[in-house]
């Protein structure tokens, strides 16, 4: 190709290429230097609870069967048949005890082993089964149920590749005394973007709200969010953006939800509900966190959580110019049923395919791409300037920290994504 | 779902037909405000998800084995449904229609819409239950041109001066949203 990845990227990531988005050598680069090198998000264990229950999952344009084996242990294999390559599995989610190929019936085990051959009876040579199975994701480790798949033998462990992101994570994840636990199957969304947008927007843009999304946050909610927030990158690529309410702030202001429609439009159950959990939050996550109201996280690749609407996304490339964009509704695993049921319209009601609010991004998302794909604009790549410099570290929280309008999440994203394709360039 | 509907008259059929044939203009002539005055202040409207689900393998060689309702995530289940709406959050949507900062839909989409197969399934003391389908054309500026395939499974409440939404189930006909948007008014 006739681009190198230091022209994309300028020193300080204050400047990016508008074919960082948009051109397919760079893409093939990111599969190789990114998806094929990092630990990529699977699903959460909730899913997979019993033996022989699975879903499906992506690793880039892979993809995979997450399942719970017989012996209890999770298992990741890629989806596709080691006789001719169709996928063994084409429901979503479900239980069994076999995947079968529907072309020559070759059947593999919940945990990925191929189990029988039928036409292996009329051949003399019998081919070796233990060689034929699905082939496995070498790398499998949960964080909190997070399940996370690297193709990447060597990668450090999940904990290390986390970080001090864990901190922040806990936050939300810590509140919960049996955790969380995802409702039902992804809202699985294709929308005509680069994968990384949905990402950069999760990692910390908070400030478009008061510009994209004007017609449905009240000026002062966003006003409030930009003088509480704080913009958090623990490591390159890893950010999360949080309000950090005033000590003695009262429950109904601080606690998680109550600013959501669930609680909203849920009555007193609800929110009696949502205050118990903030009355504990003290003493499960401390008094500094117990203060957090968060609001976008992101893990790099291609992993999000928003806080204030409680869905988990994964931003899944289908080619530089289409993404399927899933999200998941995410509620604490021990709340009563009827309140799983309010507590999921926190996310669906803005987020998602449906979302009033996600409806507006996508369609920004879709429109950044039309704009990287243009011709004549090499010259003109895109700012990302606004902050340089800014961000420091903090006495009480770990990483570095800014105020939401610095952009240094995203320049600290590109950094991390220009080292991760120079370390595999010319390798094509 | 399996049986007939119920027998109509002519005229009661045409009444039906009136109502939608009059919901789907205000719709596609983007008179949202008069649409809102057609739905009952109690009014439900719900979008299960869809999936690909596993058939049940007990079920073979018997028609539920592939029925739909395996495949909806609804507002009874513990999955998500895409949308599950009173009458404040659907008034939401309806006035942000007028906000002059409404990026996504400014300048605004074309849609046009067909509805038919319309099907009255039982009737109350004044409650019908009523299903019809519908193709939804809709084109934006920078959007690839999208039809939009559904049912729809309503509860309307008979009034003297003609119907009233008091329940809508939107079937859409795609598990991965290959659309721009779900939050339209179907």
């Amino acid at each position: 190709m006739g681009l190198t990845i230091r022209d994309l990227v300028n020193e300080d990531a204050s400047l990016i290429s508008r074919r960082c988005w948009s051109d397919k050598d760079v893409y093939a680069l990111e599969k190789r230097g990114i998806f094929g090198k990092s630990w990529l998000f699977l699903g959460h264990e909730s899913q997979i609870r019993a033996p022989g229950d699975f879903v499906q999952a992506f690793m880039c344009e892979t993809p995979i069967i997450l399942s719970r084996g017989q012996d209890g242990d999770i298992y990741a294999n890629i989806n596709s048949c080691s006789h001719r390559g169709l996928p063994v599995c084409r429901a979503d989610h479900g239980n069994t005890k076999r995947f079968v190929c529907p072309y020559h019936n070759w059947s593999y085990s919940v945990e990925g082993n191929l189990m029988t051959i039928p036409q292996e009876s009329e051949v003399v040579r019998k081919p070796d089964k233990t060689q034929l199975g699905l082939k496995r994701v070498p790398r499998v480790e949960s964080w909190r149920g997070m399940i996370f798949g690297s193709f990447d033998e060597a990668i450090i462990s999940l904990d290390d590749y986390l970080g001090d992101m864990r901190f922040y994570l806990d936050a939300f994840f810590d509140r919960f005394p049996a955790g969380i636990e995802f409702m039902g199957a992804p809202h699985r969304w294709v929308i005509n973007a680069n994968w990384k947008l949905p990402v950069e927007n999760q990692l910390g843009d908070v400030n478009h709200g008061a510009c994209l999304h004007s017609a449905i946050i009240p000026a002062e909610a966003q006003q409030l969010i930009e003088k509480l927030g704080h913009s958090v990158v623990t490591t390159p690529g890893h950010g999360a953006t949080f309000r950090l309410m005033p000590e003695n702030t009262p429950v109904d202001d601080v606690a998680w939800g109550m600013e959501a429609v669930g609680a909203i439009f849920g009555g007193d159950e609800v929110q009696n509900y949502l205050r118990e959990i903030q009355a504990q939050a003290r003493e499960r996550v401390g008094d500094l966190r117990a203060r957090m109201k968060g609001l976008t996280y992101g893990i790099y690749p291609n992993l999000s959580f928003l806080w204030s609407n409680t869905s988990f996304k994964v931003s899944h490339p289908r080619g530089p110019g289409k993404v399927e964009y899933w999200s998941w509704a995410v509620v604490p695993a021990d709340a009563p049923d009827n309140i799983k049921k309010i507590l999921r319209t926190n996310y669906s009601s803005f987020f998602g395919p449906a979302g009033i609010l996600e409806q507006e991004d996508s369609e920004v998302w879709a429109q950044q791409f039309l704009g990287s794909n243009i011709d004549f604009a090499d010259d003109r790549p895109y700012y990302y300037g606004l902050g340089l410099g800014e961000e420091k570290p903090h006495p009480d929280m770990p990483g570095l920290v800014s105020v939401t309008a610095n952009e240094f999440y995203a320049r600290h994203f590109f950094t991390r994504w220009k080292n991760d394709l120079q370390a595999v360039e010319g390798s094509l | 779902m399996s049986t007939l509907s119920v027998e109509v008259s002519p005229e009661q059929q045409r009444q039906l037909e009136r109502f939608y044939f009059h919901e789907a203009r205000l719709l596609d002539n983007r008179q949202y405000l008069q649409w809102l005055t057609l739905l009952s202040e109690d009014v439900r409207y719900i979008i299960p998800s869809r999936v690909n689900v596993q058939v049940n393998n007990r079920a073979r060689g018997q028609e539920d084995m592939i029925s739909i309702e395996h495949e909806l995530e609804g507002e009874d289940s513990m999955g998500c449904p895409h949308r599950e709406e009173g009458y404040m959050l659907l008034m939401l949507r309806a006035e942000r229609a007028y906000k002059i900062n409404s990026w996504s839909e400014n300048p605004p989409a074309r849609t046009r819409r067909i509805v038919g197969n319309i099907e009255l399934m039982a009737q109350g003391s004044d409650t019908l239950s009523v299903l019809s389908n519908f193709h939804l054309y809709y084109a934006r500026p920078g959007s690839d041109n999208i039809l939009y395939s559904g049912q729809r499974r309503d509860t309307l409440l008979s009034q003297t001066d003609g119907f009233c939404i008091v329940r809508r189930e939107v079937v859409l006909d795609y598990a991965a949203i290959e659309l721009p948007t779900l939050g339209l008014f179907f």
